[in-house]
Protein backbone atom coordinates (compact mmCIF):
# COMPACT_ATOMS: atom_id res chain seq x y z
CA UNK A 1 0.00 0.00 0.00
CA UNK A 2 1.72 3.48 -0.97
CA UNK A 3 1.16 6.44 1.23
CA UNK A 4 0.35 8.31 -1.68
CA UNK A 5 -3.29 7.27 -1.42
CA UNK A 6 -5.58 8.70 0.81
CA UNK A 7 -7.11 6.27 3.01
CA UNK A 8 -10.70 6.26 4.43
CA UNK A 9 -11.62 3.99 7.09
CA UNK A 10 -15.20 4.12 7.34
CA UNK A 11 -16.06 1.33 10.14
CA UNK A 12 -18.16 2.97 13.35
CA UNK A 13 -15.80 3.09 15.56
CA UNK A 14 -13.96 6.15 16.65
CA UNK A 15 -10.86 5.16 15.54
CA UNK A 16 -12.07 3.89 11.97
CA UNK A 17 -14.44 6.77 11.09
CA UNK A 18 -11.57 9.09 11.41
CA UNK A 19 -10.20 9.77 7.79
CA UNK A 20 -6.80 8.91 7.38
CA UNK A 21 -4.55 10.74 5.22
CA UNK A 22 -1.29 9.90 3.89
CA UNK A 23 1.68 12.04 4.80
CA UNK A 24 2.97 15.34 2.70
CA UNK A 25 5.34 14.29 0.35
CA UNK A 26 8.47 16.39 0.11
CA UNK A 27 7.32 16.83 -3.48
CA UNK A 28 3.89 17.85 -2.54
CA UNK A 29 5.32 20.17 0.17
CA UNK A 30 8.22 21.72 -2.65
CA UNK A 31 5.50 22.58 -4.65
CA UNK A 32 3.27 24.32 -1.86
CA UNK A 33 6.36 26.42 -1.19
CA UNK A 34 6.93 28.61 -4.73
CA UNK A 35 3.72 30.13 -3.23
CA UNK A 36 4.87 33.52 -2.14
CA UNK A 37 2.50 36.15 -1.55
CA UNK A 38 5.32 38.98 -1.13
CA UNK A 39 6.35 39.07 -4.77
CA UNK A 40 2.81 40.82 -5.27
CA UNK A 41 4.04 43.51 -3.25
CA UNK A 42 6.79 46.31 -4.61
CA UNK A 43 10.40 45.31 -4.18
CA UNK A 44 12.59 47.55 -2.56
CA UNK A 45 15.80 48.16 -5.19
CA UNK A 46 18.55 45.55 -4.99
CA UNK A 47 21.99 46.22 -2.92
CA UNK A 48 20.69 49.30 -0.63
CA UNK A 49 21.34 49.31 2.70
CA UNK A 50 17.65 50.34 3.96
CA UNK A 51 17.14 49.45 7.73
CA UNK A 52 19.08 49.26 10.93
CA UNK A 53 19.53 45.76 12.49
CA UNK A 54 19.61 45.12 16.53
CA UNK A 55 23.17 43.55 16.18
CA UNK A 56 25.61 42.57 18.85
CA UNK A 57 23.43 44.41 21.27
CA UNK A 58 23.46 43.50 25.61
CA UNK A 59 21.63 45.02 28.27
CA UNK A 60 24.17 44.32 30.35
CA UNK A 61 27.15 45.80 28.31
CA UNK A 62 24.98 48.63 28.17
CA UNK A 63 24.44 49.33 31.54
CA UNK A 64 26.18 49.57 34.89
CA UNK A 65 26.29 46.92 37.26
CA UNK A 66 25.85 47.43 41.26
CA UNK A 67 26.80 44.45 43.18
CA UNK A 68 26.23 44.02 47.21
CA UNK A 69 28.77 40.75 47.59
CA UNK A 70 26.53 38.41 47.14
CA UNK A 71 23.76 39.58 44.32
CA UNK A 72 23.63 42.23 41.49
CA UNK A 73 21.91 44.34 39.55
CA UNK A 74 21.79 46.63 36.65
CA UNK A 75 20.93 50.07 35.42
CA UNK A 76 21.37 52.38 32.55
CA UNK A 77 24.59 54.01 32.05
CA UNK A 78 24.33 57.53 33.51
CA UNK A 79 21.92 56.96 35.97
CA UNK A 80 24.68 56.61 38.72
CA UNK A 81 25.06 60.35 39.31
CA UNK A 82 26.89 60.39 42.50
CA UNK A 83 29.23 58.23 43.35
CA UNK A 84 31.72 58.42 46.70
CA UNK A 85 34.94 56.98 46.81
CA UNK A 86 34.12 54.03 49.56
CA UNK A 87 31.50 52.60 47.30
CA UNK A 88 33.35 52.81 44.34
CA UNK A 89 34.17 48.61 44.49
CA UNK A 90 30.03 48.01 43.87
CA UNK A 91 29.70 50.00 41.10
CA UNK A 92 30.63 49.09 37.55
CA UNK A 93 31.41 45.58 38.71
CA UNK A 94 31.04 42.22 37.11
CA UNK A 95 27.99 40.64 36.58
CA UNK A 96 28.82 37.66 39.28
CA UNK A 97 26.24 36.07 41.43
CA UNK A 98 22.34 36.44 41.10
CA UNK A 99 20.60 38.95 38.92
CA UNK A 100 17.80 40.79 41.33
CA UNK A 101 15.56 42.86 39.93
CA UNK A 102 16.02 46.38 40.83
CA UNK A 103 13.58 47.45 43.28
CA UNK A 104 14.73 44.17 45.16
CA UNK A 105 18.24 44.97 45.22
CA UNK A 106 17.41 48.17 46.20
CA UNK A 107 14.94 47.22 49.45
CA UNK A 108 18.23 44.94 50.45
CA UNK A 109 20.50 47.69 49.98
CA UNK A 110 18.95 50.70 50.97
CA UNK A 111 22.47 50.87 53.41
CA UNK A 112 24.37 52.23 50.71
CA UNK A 113 22.32 53.33 48.05
CA UNK A 114 19.56 56.21 47.66
CA UNK A 115 17.39 57.22 44.71
CA UNK A 116 16.77 60.99 43.38
CA UNK A 117 13.42 60.97 42.03
CA UNK A 118 14.20 62.74 38.28
CA UNK A 119 11.63 63.93 35.51
CA UNK A 120 12.14 63.69 32.14
CA UNK A 121 12.90 67.26 31.22
CA UNK A 122 15.77 67.05 34.44
CA UNK A 123 16.77 63.60 32.00
CA UNK A 124 16.97 65.89 28.58
CA UNK A 125 19.07 68.26 30.04
CA UNK A 126 16.64 70.81 29.54
CA UNK A 127 16.06 71.55 33.69
CA UNK A 128 18.35 71.53 36.08
CA UNK A 129 18.98 68.91 39.38
CA UNK A 130 17.85 71.18 42.27
CA UNK A 131 20.83 72.33 43.80
CA UNK A 132 19.94 71.89 47.13
CA UNK A 133 19.65 67.75 46.61
CA UNK A 134 22.79 67.40 44.59
CA UNK A 135 24.31 69.42 47.84
CA UNK A 136 23.10 66.98 50.24
CA UNK A 137 24.28 63.53 48.39
CA UNK A 138 27.83 64.05 49.79
CA UNK A 139 26.39 64.30 53.26
CA UNK A 140 25.19 60.82 52.96
CA UNK A 141 27.52 58.73 51.91
CA UNK A 142 25.48 56.67 49.10
CA UNK A 143 25.38 55.76 45.73
CA UNK A 144 22.79 58.13 44.39
CA UNK A 145 20.84 56.28 40.95
CA UNK A 146 18.23 58.24 39.15
CA UNK A 147 15.07 57.34 38.88
CA UNK A 148 11.77 57.94 37.09
CA UNK A 149 8.45 56.49 38.11
CA UNK A 150 10.61 53.92 40.27
CA UNK A 151 12.75 53.21 37.25
CA UNK A 152 16.25 53.47 36.68
CA UNK A 153 17.05 56.30 34.44
CA UNK A 154 20.25 57.59 32.41
CA UNK A 155 20.86 61.82 32.64
CA UNK A 156 22.29 63.06 30.30
CA UNK A 157 26.21 64.41 30.69
CA UNK A 158 25.54 68.49 30.49
CA UNK A 159 24.70 67.83 34.68
CA UNK B 1 6.60 67.57 21.73
CA UNK B 2 3.81 65.02 21.03
CA UNK B 3 3.50 62.49 24.22
CA UNK B 4 2.44 59.54 23.38
CA UNK B 5 1.27 57.00 26.04
CA UNK B 6 2.33 53.60 24.74
CA UNK B 7 0.89 50.41 25.94
CA UNK B 8 3.54 47.14 26.07
CA UNK B 9 1.89 43.94 25.76
CA UNK B 10 4.05 42.07 27.84
CA UNK B 11 2.43 39.12 27.58
CA UNK B 12 3.50 38.12 24.25
CA UNK B 13 6.64 37.19 26.07
CA UNK B 14 9.20 34.35 24.61
CA UNK B 15 8.41 31.11 26.19
CA UNK B 16 12.20 31.61 27.05
CA UNK B 17 11.42 34.52 29.35
CA UNK B 18 8.75 32.87 31.16
CA UNK B 19 11.26 30.21 32.77
CA UNK B 20 12.35 30.51 36.82
CA UNK B 21 15.58 31.96 36.80
CA UNK B 22 15.18 34.71 34.62
CA UNK B 23 14.44 38.19 34.82
CA UNK B 24 12.94 40.26 31.93
CA UNK B 25 13.68 44.07 31.37
CA UNK B 26 11.65 46.79 29.25
CA UNK B 27 14.11 49.35 28.14
CA UNK B 28 13.12 52.84 26.56
CA UNK B 29 15.68 54.02 25.15
CA UNK B 30 14.93 58.26 23.78
CA UNK B 31 16.52 58.52 20.07
CA UNK B 32 18.31 61.88 20.11
CA UNK B 33 17.19 64.52 17.80
CA UNK B 34 20.71 65.34 16.77
CA UNK B 35 24.01 63.06 16.97
CA UNK B 36 25.70 65.30 19.46
CA UNK B 37 23.36 64.45 22.40
CA UNK B 38 23.58 61.00 24.23
CA UNK B 39 20.22 58.87 24.92
CA UNK B 40 17.68 58.93 27.33
CA UNK B 41 17.71 55.30 29.02
CA UNK B 42 14.60 54.26 31.19
CA UNK B 43 14.33 50.69 32.69
CA UNK B 44 10.48 50.19 33.22
CA UNK B 45 9.45 48.68 35.85
CA UNK B 46 7.80 45.33 34.58
CA UNK B 47 5.37 43.05 35.98
CA UNK B 48 5.55 39.34 34.57
CA UNK B 49 2.29 39.84 32.73
CA UNK B 50 -0.09 42.67 31.74
CA UNK B 51 0.54 46.08 29.98
CA UNK B 52 2.23 49.76 31.03
CA UNK B 53 1.96 53.24 29.73
CA UNK B 54 5.48 54.64 29.18
CA UNK B 55 6.22 56.98 31.32
CA UNK B 56 8.56 58.80 28.91
CA UNK B 57 7.43 61.50 26.44
CA UNK B 58 8.92 60.94 22.94
CA UNK B 59 11.55 62.49 21.47
CA UNK B 60 11.68 63.75 18.03
CA UNK B 61 13.93 60.93 16.99
CA UNK B 62 11.54 58.42 18.12
CA UNK B 63 11.65 55.61 21.09
CA UNK B 64 13.19 52.14 20.31
CA UNK B 65 11.40 49.41 23.26
CA UNK B 66 13.68 46.60 23.81
CA UNK B 67 12.36 43.18 26.14
CA UNK B 68 14.87 41.24 27.59
CA UNK B 69 15.28 38.72 29.50
CA UNK B 70 18.53 37.87 31.55
CA UNK B 71 19.95 34.66 32.82
CA UNK B 72 19.92 35.63 36.69
CA UNK B 73 23.10 33.23 37.33
CA UNK B 74 24.54 33.12 34.18
CA UNK B 75 24.41 36.68 33.45
CA UNK B 76 23.19 35.77 29.73
CA UNK B 77 21.19 38.12 28.16
CA UNK B 78 18.77 37.76 25.25
CA UNK B 79 17.28 40.12 23.15
CA UNK B 80 13.03 39.10 22.72
CA UNK B 81 11.85 41.43 20.69
CA UNK B 82 12.19 45.50 20.00
CA UNK B 83 10.00 48.53 18.74
CA UNK B 84 10.81 52.08 17.44
CA UNK B 85 8.28 54.09 18.21
CA UNK B 86 7.88 58.17 17.32
CA UNK B 87 5.57 60.69 17.21
CA UNK B 88 6.87 61.04 13.37
CA UNK B 89 7.05 57.74 12.29
CA UNK B 90 4.80 55.18 10.84
CA UNK B 91 3.61 52.56 12.99
CA UNK B 92 3.03 49.30 12.40
CA UNK B 93 1.48 45.46 13.92
CA UNK B 94 1.83 42.36 12.29
CA UNK B 95 -0.28 39.42 13.46
CA UNK B 96 0.08 35.93 12.18
CA UNK B 97 -2.51 33.46 12.19
CA UNK B 98 -2.46 28.87 11.93
CA UNK B 99 -4.43 26.31 11.85
CA UNK B 100 -3.20 25.58 15.30
CA UNK B 101 -5.00 27.31 18.37
CA UNK B 102 -1.99 26.93 20.67
CA UNK B 103 -2.15 30.11 23.16
CA UNK B 104 1.13 30.13 24.34
CA UNK B 105 2.76 30.40 21.37
CA UNK B 106 2.12 30.78 17.56
CA UNK B 107 2.97 28.11 15.43
CA UNK B 108 2.14 25.60 12.50
CA UNK B 109 3.88 23.08 10.60
CA UNK B 110 5.90 23.09 7.44
CA UNK B 111 3.24 22.14 4.93
CA UNK B 112 0.65 23.83 6.74
CA UNK B 113 -0.87 27.47 5.42
CA UNK B 114 -0.46 30.73 7.26
CA UNK B 115 -1.39 33.94 7.16
CA UNK B 116 0.17 37.48 8.17
CA UNK B 117 -1.61 40.55 8.32
CA UNK B 118 0.61 43.64 8.50
CA UNK B 119 -1.63 47.32 9.67
CA UNK B 120 0.52 50.26 8.80
CA UNK B 121 -0.90 53.65 9.66
CA UNK B 122 0.56 57.00 9.45
CA UNK B 123 2.22 57.00 6.18
CA UNK B 124 1.80 59.97 3.97
CA UNK B 125 0.60 60.18 -0.08
CA UNK B 126 1.88 62.66 -1.94
CA UNK B 127 4.48 64.03 -3.90
CA UNK B 128 8.14 65.32 -3.06
CA UNK B 129 7.71 62.86 0.14
CA UNK B 130 10.74 61.07 1.66
CA UNK B 131 10.72 57.00 1.08
CA UNK B 132 10.16 57.21 5.06
CA UNK B 133 7.30 58.96 5.09
CA UNK B 134 5.47 56.93 2.09
CA UNK B 135 6.47 53.70 2.95
CA UNK B 136 7.36 50.64 5.40
CA UNK B 137 9.74 47.88 4.54
CA UNK B 138 8.58 43.93 5.65
CA UNK B 139 10.97 41.63 5.62
CA UNK B 140 10.82 37.76 6.17
CA UNK B 141 13.22 36.04 7.54
CA UNK B 142 13.50 32.13 8.25
CA UNK B 143 16.11 30.50 10.47
CA UNK B 144 16.08 26.90 11.34
CA UNK B 145 16.60 25.57 14.59
CA UNK B 146 19.65 23.66 15.52
CA UNK B 147 21.71 21.10 18.07
CA UNK B 148 18.61 20.55 19.86
CA UNK B 149 17.57 23.80 20.83
CA UNK B 150 14.20 24.62 20.33
CA UNK B 151 14.38 28.35 20.44
CA UNK B 152 15.83 31.70 18.49
CA UNK B 153 17.24 35.05 19.40
CA UNK B 154 14.94 37.28 17.83
CA UNK B 155 17.67 39.59 17.28
CA UNK B 156 20.15 37.16 16.00
CA UNK B 157 17.27 36.25 13.03
CA UNK B 158 16.64 39.84 12.27
CA UNK B 159 20.59 40.33 11.52
CA UNK B 160 20.59 38.32 9.42
CA UNK B 161 19.77 38.75 5.73
CA UNK B 162 15.85 38.30 4.71
CA UNK B 163 14.48 35.35 2.57
CA UNK B 164 12.33 38.17 0.65
CA UNK B 165 12.02 41.97 1.55
CA UNK B 166 8.69 44.22 0.36
CA UNK B 167 8.07 47.80 0.55
CA UNK B 168 4.06 48.35 2.13
CA UNK B 169 2.75 52.16 0.64
CA UNK B 170 -0.67 52.03 2.18
CA UNK B 171 -2.08 52.41 5.52
CA UNK B 172 -4.69 49.78 6.44
CA UNK B 173 -4.13 45.89 6.23
CA UNK B 174 -2.21 43.80 4.53
CA UNK B 175 -2.98 40.43 4.39
CA UNK B 176 -0.43 37.89 3.00
CA UNK B 177 -2.10 33.66 2.61
CA UNK B 178 1.25 31.31 2.76
CA UNK B 179 0.21 27.95 1.55
CA UNK B 180 3.24 26.51 3.87
CA UNK B 181 6.62 27.49 5.48
CA UNK B 182 9.39 28.13 3.51
CA UNK B 183 11.97 26.85 5.86
CA UNK B 184 14.66 24.45 4.23
CA UNK B 185 16.08 21.64 5.22
CA UNK B 186 17.46 17.98 2.71
CA UNK B 187 13.79 16.88 3.02
CA UNK B 188 11.79 20.06 3.21
CA UNK B 189 9.03 18.20 5.26
CA UNK B 190 12.00 18.15 8.02
CA UNK B 191 12.19 21.64 8.46
CA UNK B 192 12.07 23.11 11.63
CA UNK B 193 13.00 26.65 12.89
CA UNK B 194 10.95 30.04 12.98
CA UNK B 195 9.78 32.53 10.44
CA UNK B 196 9.84 36.10 11.53
CA UNK B 197 8.13 38.94 9.48
CA UNK B 198 9.72 42.49 10.64
CA UNK B 199 8.03 45.66 9.43
CA UNK B 200 11.24 48.56 9.52
CA UNK B 201 10.57 52.15 8.93
CA UNK B 202 12.81 53.25 6.49
CA UNK B 203 16.29 54.91 7.38
CA UNK B 204 16.51 58.59 6.89
CA UNK B 205 19.66 58.99 8.57
CA UNK B 206 18.28 60.09 12.37
CA UNK B 207 17.09 56.81 13.69
CA UNK B 208 19.76 54.24 14.82
CA UNK B 209 17.09 51.47 14.83
CA UNK B 210 14.55 51.11 12.34
CA UNK B 211 12.38 47.93 13.59
CA UNK B 212 8.49 49.17 14.71
CA UNK B 213 6.91 46.02 14.55
CA UNK B 214 7.52 42.23 14.68
CA UNK B 215 6.30 38.95 15.34
CA UNK B 216 7.65 35.11 14.53
CA UNK B 217 6.03 31.65 14.59
CA UNK B 218 7.25 28.36 15.21
CA UNK B 219 7.64 25.67 12.70
CA UNK B 220 7.43 22.17 13.04
CA UNK B 221 8.26 19.39 10.68
CA UNK B 222 5.92 16.42 9.51
CA UNK B 223 5.75 13.45 12.01
CA UNK B 224 7.34 10.16 10.52
CA UNK B 225 7.81 6.31 12.07
CA UNK B 226 8.78 3.44 11.11
CA UNK B 227 7.64 -0.38 12.18
CA UNK B 228 10.49 -3.00 12.81
CA UNK B 229 10.56 -6.55 14.03
CA UNK B 230 7.75 -7.74 10.87
CA UNK B 231 8.04 -7.05 7.24
CA UNK B 232 5.11 -6.49 4.40
CA UNK B 233 4.10 -10.65 3.33
CA UNK B 234 5.66 -11.82 5.99
CA UNK B 235 3.80 -14.99 7.91
CA UNK B 236 3.89 -15.91 11.65
CA UNK B 237 3.92 -19.64 12.51
CA UNK B 238 4.91 -19.60 16.45
CA UNK B 239 4.97 -16.41 18.61
CA UNK B 240 3.97 -13.03 17.27
CA UNK B 241 6.95 -9.99 17.43
CA UNK B 242 8.23 -7.88 19.62
CA UNK B 243 7.86 -4.77 17.73
CA UNK B 244 10.29 -1.45 17.61
CA UNK B 245 8.22 1.44 16.34
CA UNK B 246 10.64 4.70 15.84
CA UNK B 247 8.76 8.13 16.14
CA UNK B 248 10.13 10.75 14.61
CA UNK B 249 9.17 14.83 14.91
CA UNK B 250 6.22 13.78 16.13
CA UNK B 251 4.21 17.33 16.53
CA UNK B 252 3.56 18.89 20.07
CA UNK B 253 0.65 18.33 20.24
CA UNK B 254 -0.62 15.13 18.88
CA UNK B 255 -1.67 11.40 19.48
CA UNK B 256 -0.24 9.02 18.13
CA UNK B 257 -1.02 5.32 17.78
CA UNK B 258 -0.32 2.05 16.58
CA UNK B 259 -3.59 0.06 14.83
CA UNK B 260 -3.93 -3.41 13.91
CA UNK B 261 -7.05 -4.02 11.34
CA UNK B 262 -8.03 -7.23 9.95
CA UNK B 263 -7.24 -7.97 6.57
CA UNK B 264 -5.11 -6.30 4.22
CA UNK B 265 -5.86 -2.92 4.08
CA UNK B 266 -7.25 -0.47 6.62
CA UNK B 267 -10.25 0.66 4.39
CA UNK B 268 -13.78 -0.02 5.91
CA UNK B 269 -12.71 -1.84 9.20
CA UNK B 270 -12.55 -1.52 12.48
CA UNK B 271 -8.86 -1.17 13.43
CA UNK B 272 -7.86 -2.19 17.19
CA UNK B 273 -5.33 -0.09 19.73
CA UNK B 274 -2.07 -1.77 19.83
CA UNK B 275 0.01 1.10 21.58
CA UNK B 276 -0.68 4.97 22.37
CA UNK B 277 1.69 7.39 22.81
CA UNK B 278 0.10 11.21 23.68
CA UNK B 279 2.17 13.99 23.12
CA UNK B 280 1.69 17.65 24.93
CA UNK B 281 4.78 19.60 25.22
CA UNK B 282 6.08 23.17 23.65
CA UNK B 283 8.06 21.38 20.76
CA UNK B 284 8.20 17.88 18.84
CA UNK B 285 9.28 14.93 20.38
CA UNK B 286 11.39 11.91 18.47
CA UNK B 287 11.07 8.18 20.75
CA UNK B 288 11.55 4.52 20.45
CA UNK B 289 8.71 2.62 21.42
CA UNK B 290 9.29 -1.68 22.52
CA UNK B 291 5.40 -2.70 21.52
CA UNK B 292 5.04 -6.11 22.96
CA UNK B 293 1.22 -5.60 22.94
CA UNK B 294 0.20 -6.82 19.55
CA UNK B 295 -0.45 -10.68 20.28
CA UNK B 296 -3.03 -9.52 22.90
CA UNK B 297 -5.09 -7.78 19.67
CA UNK B 298 -3.92 -10.74 17.37
CA UNK B 299 -7.41 -13.25 17.31
CA UNK B 300 -7.58 -16.15 15.27
CA UNK B 301 -5.54 -16.72 12.48
CA UNK B 302 -5.35 -14.77 9.16
CA UNK B 303 -4.21 -11.89 7.41
CA UNK B 304 -3.65 -8.82 9.30
CA UNK B 305 -2.62 -5.11 8.92
CA UNK B 306 -0.76 -3.17 11.13
CA UNK B 307 -0.77 1.12 10.43
CA UNK B 308 1.03 3.65 12.59
CA UNK B 309 -0.53 6.78 12.47
CA UNK B 310 -0.84 10.52 14.10
CA UNK B 311 -3.70 12.81 15.35
CA UNK B 312 -3.12 15.79 15.39
CA UNK B 313 -5.16 19.35 14.81
CA UNK B 314 -3.98 18.74 10.68
CA UNK B 315 -6.08 15.78 10.90
CA UNK B 316 -4.77 11.43 11.26
CA UNK B 317 -1.91 11.15 8.71
CA UNK B 318 -0.39 7.85 8.62
CA UNK B 319 3.16 7.88 9.75
CA UNK B 320 5.19 5.28 7.30
CA UNK B 321 3.39 2.44 5.00
CA UNK B 322 0.98 0.13 6.61
CA UNK B 323 2.03 -3.45 7.25
CA UNK B 324 0.39 -6.61 6.07
CA UNK B 325 1.43 -10.31 7.41
CA UNK B 326 -0.13 -13.07 8.29
CA UNK B 327 -0.45 -15.11 11.13
CA UNK B 328 -0.96 -19.28 10.75
CA UNK B 329 -0.23 -20.70 14.31
CA UNK B 330 -2.25 -24.17 13.85
CA UNK B 331 0.18 -26.76 13.14
CA UNK B 332 -1.62 -29.74 11.12
CA UNK B 333 -0.49 -33.56 12.15
CA UNK B 334 -0.95 -36.38 9.45
CA UNK B 335 -0.66 -40.13 11.21
CA UNK B 336 -1.32 -43.00 10.48
CA UNK B 337 -1.54 -45.44 13.68
CA UNK B 338 1.66 -47.21 13.71
CA UNK B 339 1.73 -51.23 14.87
CA UNK B 340 5.49 -51.65 16.09
CA UNK B 341 5.25 -55.74 16.05
CA UNK B 342 4.95 -55.82 12.67
CA UNK B 343 7.55 -53.73 10.95
CA UNK B 344 6.20 -54.54 6.98
CA UNK B 345 3.17 -51.94 8.22
CA UNK B 346 5.17 -49.35 9.08
CA UNK B 347 4.23 -46.16 7.09
CA UNK B 348 5.60 -42.86 7.57
CA UNK B 349 3.73 -39.65 6.43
Amino acid sequence: MKTALILFVLANSAFATVPILARTTPEALAKLQQDNPMTLLQSPPKGKVLVHRPEDQSIIKQSVILHDGTNWTLVPKGAVIYLPDAMKSRVDAKPEGTLLAWTDFLSRNQSWITTNDISFDQASGTKPLKAERVAFWPKQDKVVIAVHERGPISVRASH
Amino acid sequence: MKILSLLLAVSSIHASAQTTGYLRFIRQTQQPSSPQQSAIVWDMPVDDAGSAPSALALESGGSLFQLWTVEQTKAKDYLLDQKLVGAYLPKADISISTLDPYKHAIRTRVDQPFVVTIAVADLLTGSGLPDSSTKVLLERHIQSYENGKFSLEAAVVAANKPLHSSYISQNGSTVLKFAASSLKATDPTKALGEEHFIVHALADGSVTQSQIASAHLEVWPVASGTILGIKPGEQLLYLIPTLQVNLNDLYPTSDTRLMVYEGSSINGIEGKLVKAFPVDRDHCVTTILEVTELTDQIGVDGTYTIALMSDTVYGTELLCDPITFTVKRTIAVNAMQVNYTDDSEVIVP
